[in-house]
């Protein structure tokens, strides 16, 4: 497969003042390659460096240090040319200027837009284009941005968490606009703090947490290693059964339960209900919160399940 | 989508700031709350203090005591106008719209360019208002004079609408505006716009930033000749009228570019 880049990020830096002589490293030292046409979700909790990243990425702010382009150009000459456009998080909008009046004032700002009558259709903005931008609702405003996003004409589209404050159904009408925009061949950068938002989208996903790239890859492949579940059951195993336990990363005992933490749920119940005699079976998934902590901890230890840790309560311990 | 060459990679410019300009301006004129400040409440000093006192008929230079006044009273105005302006760019700002324009092709200096242009054009209302005022009223003056009076009060008011941005980037709230108005009203008395002064107040107002763009503004009325309520009390050469609008603009005009540097910067 040939995959030419249209996003290049190399070694980006960008730190901020942390209001007490020191800095906060938002973005710390991140490689990204985008190729054309592909879909890319950047996954990671609040705080993570994602809205620094895009900034960059979007020419918004100047990195401390690190090269980017995009489509072959610095960012700003990108934003320029109308090549790539965004869909900012929050605020960008004028309460008093109606919908449709936004949409016209920023068309004739951009060198080559598309007709507003059209991004106002694909964008589902005429049924409140005469509505003060004020007046309308978050999931409206949303709408009214992304409307707003495709004026250019863009050939990659960069989102900052897109449905943040949307309701369910709100949310699943944005993704289905934006597969179209997708299926068209539109490079789309977004993201996230939902992993389901980035399993159902994206078909690679980039993880990040505290300015740095934990993993990127494949959707299924990052959430194989994110998405770590929760196992337990009532089962009163021997150190030797319990040893030979597969896919485990970590067990608790806790009292008649043990939980076990796993990277393969499926694998481990499949093990667990036919090899042994361990009975009411539950499966959680981890949060992505948890998750976040259990790639930062086990970075070393990544596939290394032979030999869980017991840990338990202390009487159990001496057991 | 074929992809070797992109064909748009160096496209510059093509936007359409005139229309920008011309949408925002309405979007400015419907805000009734500036529109009352700007253009009826000058409109209505003027009546008062400068069409119906004893002395409004009074000669002054070329034309008579009420158009002095009258003159004043619509760079007051005008300049309310600009910096008022200015504010609302600041809350613009402020609620990430200056985010969303950076991502179009309108580079950061057309930014500043279109908000002065919207600003000159407010200024511009109460200062056609004040004066068709004027001429109903007693205001007098000759038809070329009137004309260039008009013209000056206007272009007067570009550097306060520099002085506005410059308040409103730094500050980033309605009470800063609020507050950069009010002292216009300072501005304006030491400028020697409300009543005549003379002694220390008017060597300090020479100073200040009001002053020569009054003073430029009925120089085609007065020749630089100072009106005292004494009688004739000196002249301004036209130099130093003009070193004083030049130099506050400049100081204002630097203080908006250095200010708009940090303006996509998230707070």
């Amino acid at each position: 497969m040939v995959s030419e880049s249209v996003i290049s990020a190399r070694d980006v830096r960008m730190s901020f003042p942390d209001g007490a002589g020191g800095h906060v490293h938002a973005v710390d030292g991140v490689d990204l390659e985008v190729a054309r046409g592909e879909v890319l979700a950047l996954l990671g909790p609040n705080g993570a460096g994602k809205t620094t990243l895009l900034d960059v990425l979007l020419g918004l702010t100047t990195p401390h240090s690190g090269d980017v382009s995009v489509g072959g150009l610095n960012p700003r000459a990108a934003v320029q040319s109308g090549m790539l456009s965004a869909l900012l998080q929050t605020g960008g909008l004028l309460p008093d200027l109606t919908a449709g009046e936004t949409v016209r004032m920023i068309a004739a700002l951009h060198a080559d837009p598309a007709g507003v009558d059209e991004v106002i259709d694909t964008a589902g903005v005429r049924p409140f284009a005469s509505r003060p931008v004020g007046k309308c609702s978050g999931g409206q405003q949303q709408r009214l941005r992304f409307a707003l996003a495709l004026l250019p004409r863009p050939e990659i589209i960069v989102l900052d968490e897109p449905t943040a404050g949307m309701d369910v159904s709100a949310r699943h009408e944005f993704w289905d606009r934006m597969r179209a925009q997708a299926d068209e061949g539109v490079t789309v950068v977004f993201a996230t703090h939902y992993l389901e938002e980035a399993e159902q989208f994206a078909r690679r996903t980039v993880l990040m947490d505290r300015g740095r790239v934990l993993a990127d890859g494949p959707t299924d492949e990052v959430r194989a290693r994110a998405g770590a579940a929760y196992v337990t059951v009532s089962w009163d195993p021997t150190a030797a059964e319990l040893a030979r336990v597969p896919h485990v990363v970590r067990a608790d005992r806790e009292g008649a339960r043990t939980t076990f933490r796993t990277e393969d749920s499926d694998g481990l119940a499949r093990y667990l209900l036919t090899a042994t005699d361990a009975r009411g079976l539950t499966v959680r998934p981890a949060s992505l919160e948890e998750a976040f902590r259990l790639l930062t901890e086990d970075s070393p230890a990544t596939g290394e399940t032979e030999h869980p840790v017991l840990v338990a309560d202390s009487e159990e311990v001496s057991a | 989508m074929t992809v070797a060459t992109n064909p748009r990679a160096h496209v510059r410019g093509g936007y359409d700031l005139g229309r920008y300009i011309a949408m925002d301006f309405r979007r400015n004129l419907r805000n009734v709350g500036n529109s009352f400040f700007v253009i009826v409440l000058p409109t209505a000093l003027f009546l008062f203090f400068g069409a119906s006192m004893d002395w409004s008929g009074e000669p002054v230079g070329v034309g008579n005591v009420s158009a002095w006044t009258m003159i004043a009273i619509a760079s007051y105005g005008a300049a309310m106008a600009t910096t008022s302006m200015a504010g609302s760019a600041a809350l613009e700002i402020q609620q990430g719209w200056g985010r969303q324009l950076a991502l179009t092709a309108m580079p950061h200096g057309a930014f500043i360019v279109a908000k002065a242009a919207i600003a000159v054009a407010m200024a511009a209302l109460p200062v056609l208002v004040l004066n068709l005022a004027g001429v109903f009223t007693v205001a007098d003056m000759p038809p070329g004079v009137w004309l260039a009076t008009v013209a000056l009060t206007i272009a007067g008011s570009l550097p306060f609408a520099f002085y506005g941005l410059a308040i409103g980037l730094s500050f980033r709230s309605d009470a800063a505006v609020g507050a950069a108005t009010g002292l216009l009203v300072i501005l304006s008395f030491l400028g020697n716009a409300f009543m005549p002064l003379d002694g220390v107040l008017l060597d300090i107002g020479r100073f200040t930033p009001m002053y020569g763009i009054v003073a430029l503004a009925r120089y085609p009325l007065t020749d630089g000749d100072l009106v005292s309520m004494g009688g004739a009390a000196g002249s301004d050469p036209l130099w130093m009228v003009l070193t004083n609008v030049a130099a506050w603009t400049v100081v204002f005009a630097v203080a908006c570019l250095l200010l708009q540097r940090r303006r996509t910067t998230r707070r």
